[in-house]
């Protein structure tokens, strides 16, 4: 079978030397595991010597032949990959790449791609922004198609500076892995936390004199319209020597309950010396996981003071991985309790996600804080809840960061934030979970033009699997981010909607101690 | 053929000699005389190679900087998004157009070949007689007024493609009118290089004193309402060129002018070559306000246009690649901070996104040099530390790791307010001039104590001897500071008259104020000389330390 690419027809060299080892391609696809349902890897060959490729992928049932393009870009028709996969699921095809120098055709080590029983879920959302930092301006969130190369535009904010409808969008989620329900904030000018139905698009306000914000990091109760969010006081500064570049603590935080129904909120967790965040449900909606840090400190100095407090010893606030109980007919949560302690090993923990069947905890484990897309020591980990032992992804993990990562339905795959490729812009990668609970080589998200990972000068953010497209319209978003007020939600007060941990005398609201002869709010 | 017709046929000429009865005949026969032998000039070709030199020579620096603020590439996939944005087809070719002044003298052709085609066709498409072809030269003028009138807004936190693109856009949208009336009426075009046949001497020179009246009036407008940009170009690309020597002569040469970009740039050349210490009150610090507007269009304080740079040279390699960051964030990649992302992440050794940025920058028109010059610094940590530039920068950079906010923003300031230990006595040299530069001076005298027993530069010793009026120890911790005395001793006694209170008709004139009134008159005395700058420079910096009470304020 040959096939014809950017004009060249591909033949395989009747002669050829042999290397010894793999070619170089670019993203690296050498060796993975691959849903039989994704879009074609297209890659780069990196070889400053040769003028010309050819990639031949032989499986036990077909083959085809691709001649390189400009730069020695490997472009696979659509068609034929999709033939080629079906038709080799479960099993392997092996990959030979020719490259033809001055002294003639030399054939690289062959490497393979396995093609696993399980599709993944077959579009992925996300935010694309420049890495970081303080400011931002053109963002937004899109949809990809895995199967192909269509991008869905879900929301962008306004392309043109001003200083009336500047705003920025995030953390967007979903429930269940369906677009039915989605939930993503609006910062700045527009403001609210947009809660979708359907097609229908509402603004709500979680806000009130007993929270410390707006709600932040979400998750959908697997079974209600139910969000439990994160409620945090954020900061972030830059190094000024350092391999890091950017440390983001929060000050303060707590949990909360959002009711979608009732547009009512309540506190999950309101602590002062705890910093809890990142909110996930179990499968069955019956756990509340979620980060935390102790940090008596934030008990004995004023609000004003927390970040300086923290910022001091910022590489030994650590975040152990702990649960809370929840009985849905009552809503009552139960008493924390301890998953993982990472802190007295050293490390801290960031983003729980449990895996579709409840058996498995992944989380990001790195050496101190929480917001791990900005360590390079953050690592993809899985607890394994039926025995309580905790290991690392190593096959799935870089040197660099890995961090922000999520399933698809059926637990067989993850997908996540890896800034491997050049340590600064993320990109989505996506790795094979096995039954065993074992990780495979994650590869980057394949893209038609393989340049186009070193071309985009923005990140890809909060990478989420679902089952389906989003169903509604970025017009209908738009009507309802510029056009309408948010809805307040409606504080529930509950028996913990009073601070926990505070010394005598401090603020409830702010932590802030009173002066002398001041009468304190508690 | 223009002497065959008669004065009534010559137009404006004829006219005139013909209705001023009062001149006698004797005087208008000598006048259309020397009219008749007045050469008749290919205008066009004229106001061509005028355009061309204003925008190549006189504002080549200001094009070159509006290029550097802007990004074109020949990628679909780095241009997606500026192509899909207003106008953006519009935009984008006036970006590509914009790619030339790499070579102002290449750029400036292309855009005196749009300008004086456009006025050539909007004189043959309005059908102007010869009486009248003077007004064809208008659109020259507005454009040059624009252009002088915006200054630094050309480029700071601006869509760059205006500037090409607007007078390519007028130039298709003449030249279609052009090809219609041509294909409708035949009307016969006047000649571009040739001597025009149709007009009278003064038909034609009118048409020159005008088309030049559009390049002098905008030039004396910018004269004396916009003279600090063509100076703050032309640093800013001797700074891309790393030519410090003329960055500091620039900066002589408008010693009286004070802008904050100005001093920015002169500061950075002084560091790279180590006469920060030396050099620095040398041009005037009070920093008046200039016309530049940011984003939305609002007036800006213009910080964008030099932080990024300073804090490059200052040696803070990562705030430089924060704030570079920040920049392409905000309007987008540009050349320039393409360029800081890119040498930043090569001497943080962040080989992987070096590349990345050097494949971006390699797609940009005319930019082989840069290539040439630091793609060879890939994996190559020797080459890039025998980098003079590179090199300089390395000596400054922080000893121990800190968070920017812990500073005084802007942070290339405040880090060297702040600092306790460098890497080398041009570290120590920089914090001794923010704080003498602030007028913190009991912190100066505390960063002075490792200059004991040593001969300090001009400035420091200077500042020192200052201090010495209160603290007459310090004449015996540091050599030279007695050649200081004298000339102070009559600094003083020349301006006291000055720093008192005075009474005039209006009222009472505080201390402060006469001394900002005098200010501007004493600083080509002293211009150069630290006391001078201690009482009477950067008074408003001094008045905010004065009212905000933190020991660095004043930065500024």
């Amino acid at each position: 079978m040959a096939f014809i690419a950017c004009g060249k027809k591909a033949e395989l060299p009747s002669q050829f030397t042999t290397a010894q080892e793999q070619a170089v391609i670019y993203p690296d696809y050498r060796d993975i595991v691959i849903p039989s349902n994704i879009a074609p890897l297209n890659f780069l060959v990196k070889d400053n010597e040769a003028d010309e490729c050819v990639a031949e992928f032989r499986g036990e049932k077909g083959s085809m032949l691709v001649a390189s393009g400009d730069e020695l870009t490997i472009q696979i028709d659509t068609t034929e990959w999709r033939s080629l996969l079906s038709e080799n699921r479960g099993k392997t095809i092996t990959v030979n790449i020719y490259a033809h120098h001055n002294d003639g055709w030399t054939k690289y080590k062959e490497h393979t791609l396995t093609v696993a029983e399980e599709d993944i879920d077959p579009y992925l959302s996300y935010r694309l922004i420049e890495p970081g930092y303080e400011l931002y301006r053109q963002l937004g969130l899109y949809q990809r198609n895995l199967t192909n190369w269509n991008v869905h535009t879900i929301y962008e904010n306004n392309r043109t500076f001003s200083n009336d409808d500047n705003h920025c969008i995030n953390c967007h989620n979903y429930k269940n892995y369906s677009t039915e329900h989605m939930v993503f904030h609006v910062r700045a000018q527009h403001g609210g936390t947009m809660v979708i139905n359907g097609d229908k698009a509402t603004k709500i306000q979680i806000k009130d004199s007993l929270i410390l914000a707006s709600g932040v990091y979400p998750s959908w109760h697997p079974k209600h319209n139910w969000v439990a969010f994160s409620t945090n006081k954020t900061g972030q500064t830059f190094h000024m020597y350092h391999d890091e570049k950017i440390e983001v603590i929060d000050e303060a935080s707590d949990l909360l309950f959002y009711d979608a129904d009732k547009n009512e909120v309540r506190h999950i967790l309101n602590t002062q010396d705890y910093l809890e965040t990142f909110p996930c449900w179990s499968p069955e909606g019956n756990y509340l996981y979620y980060c935390c840090a102790h940090e008596p400190q934030l008990a004995e100095v004023p609000d004003s003071a927390s970040a300086q407090v923290l910022l001091q010893h910022y590489d030994s606030i650590h975040y152990n991985l702990m649960r809370v109980t929840f009985d849905e007919k009552t809503l009552e949560f139960g008493e924390p309790e301890m998953v993982v302690d990472c802190a007295t090993q050293g490390k801290s923990i960031s983003v729980p996600r449990v895996s579709p069947d409840g058996r498995y905890v992944l989380y990001t484990l790195g050496d101190y804080g929480q917001f791990h897309i900005w360590h390079k020591s953050s690592d993809l980990w899985v607890k394994n809840l039926a025995n309580d032992t905790c290991y690392a992804l190593k096959e799935a993990n870089s040197t660099d960061v890995d961090s922000y990562h999520s399933w698809s339905s059926n637990g067989r795959w993850i997908v996540f934030s890896s800034r491997r490729m050049d340590g600064n812009y993320t990109r989505p990668h996506i790795a094979y979970f096995d039954k065993q609970g074992h990780a495979h080589k994650a590869f980057c998200l394949p893209q038609e033009d393989p340049r186009q990972n070193i071309l985009l000068l923005k990140s890809y953010n909060v990478p989420e699997l679902t089952k389906d497209a989003v169903r509604v319209s970025e017009s209908t978003l738009h009507e309802t981010i510029y056009n309408t007020e948010p809805t307040s939600a409606k504080y529930v007060k509950t028996a913990r909607s009073t601070k926990t941990g505070l010394k005598d005398g401090v603020d409830a609201v702010t932590g802030a101690s009173p002066k002398a002869g001041a009468v304190s709010k508690q | 053929m223009a002497k065959n017709k008669t004065p009534k046929q010559n137009g404006g000429a004829g006219k005139t000699a013909g209705t001023t009865k009062s001149v006698s005949s004797e005087k208008v026969k000598g006048e259309s005389s020397i009219k008749r032998h007045l050469p008749l000039l290919p205008i066009p070709v004229i106001v061509f190679l005028l355009v061309w030199v204003w925008a190549a020579w006189w504002q080549g620096d200001v094009f070159r900087m509006v290029r550097e603020n802007s990004f074109f590439a020949f990628d679909k996939t780095l241009m997606t998004y500026e192509i899909s944005k207003p106008y953006g087809i519009l935009w984008c070719i006036g970006r590509v157009l914009l790619t030339t002044f790499r070579y102002p003298w290449l750029g400036g052709l292309l855009l005196s070949l749009m300008l004086t085609a456009s006025c050539w066709l909007f004189g043959y498409a309005l059908r102007l007689k010869p009486v009248l072809r003077w007004i064809q030269y208008l659109p020259l003028g507005i454009f040059t007024s624009i252009f002088t009138y915006q200054g630094l807004s050309n480029y700071f936190e601006a869509e760059s493609g205006h500037v090409m693109g607007i007078p390519f856009c007028i130039l298709v949208i003449l030249l279609v009118w052009a090809i219609i009336i041509r294909s409708f009426s035949r009307k016969p075009s006047p000649s571009i290089i040739k001597t025009p046949k149709d007009e009278t001497p003064t038909q034609n020179h009118l048409q020159l004193i005008i088309a030049i009246l559009m390049l002098v009036i905008p030039m004396a407008y910018a004269h004396y309402e916009r003279p600090y940009v063509r100076p703050i170009a032309k640093m800013q690309v001797a700074i891309i060129n790393q030519d410090w020597k003329k960055v500091i002569d620039v900066a002589h040469d408008n010693a009286e002018q004070s802008y904050r970009p100005l001093a920015a740039n002169y500061a950075i050349a002084l560091v790279q070559t180590g006469q920060i210490a030396e050099s620095l009150f040398d041009i005037r610090l009070d920093y008046d306000s200039l016309y530049i507007c940011g984003l939305n269009g609002d007036r800006s304080n213009a910080a964008n246009m030099y932080v990024m740079e300073c804090d490059y040279h200052a040696g803070l390699v990562e705030t430089a690649y924060h704030h570079a960051m920040e920049s392409m964030a905000m309007e987008g990649p540009t050349v320039r901070n393409l360029k800081m992302l890119c040498k930043t992440s090569l001497i943080r050794n962040e080989w992987e996104v070096a590349e990345k940025y050097l494949t971006i920058i390699n797609k940009i028109p005319f930019e082989g040099d840069f290539i040439a010059k630091y793609q060879p610094m890939l994996r190559d940590t020797a080459l890039i530390n025998a980098d003079p530039e590179i090199q300089m920068v390395r000596l400054l950079e922080p000893v121990h790791d800190t968070f920017e906010n812990r500073y005084i923003q802007p942070v290339f300031l405040g880090y060297n307010a702040g600092l306790y230990e460098g890497r080398s006595i041009n570290a120590l040299w920089n914090s001794l001039m923010v704080h003498i530069y602030t007028k913190t001076m009991q912190d100066f005298l505390a960063r002075c104590q490792p200059l004991q027993g040593s001969t300090p530069p001009t400035s420091v010793a200077q500042a020192l001897t200052l201090m010495a009026n209160k603290n007459p120890n310090l004449l015996q911790m540091f050599n030279g500071l007695n050649m200081y005395q004298g000339s102070l001793v009559s600094f003083i006694e020349d301006t006291r008259q000055y720093m008192t209170e005075e009474v005039v008709d209006t009222g009472v004139i505080t201390s402060a104020q006469n001394r900002a009134l005098h200010a501007r008159t004493l600083f080509s005395k002293y211009k150069g000389y630290y006391p001078y700058y201690y009482f009477f420079g950067n008074l408003k910096a001094t008045k905010k330390r004065t009212t905000t009470e933190s020991s660095s304020a004043g930065v500024n």
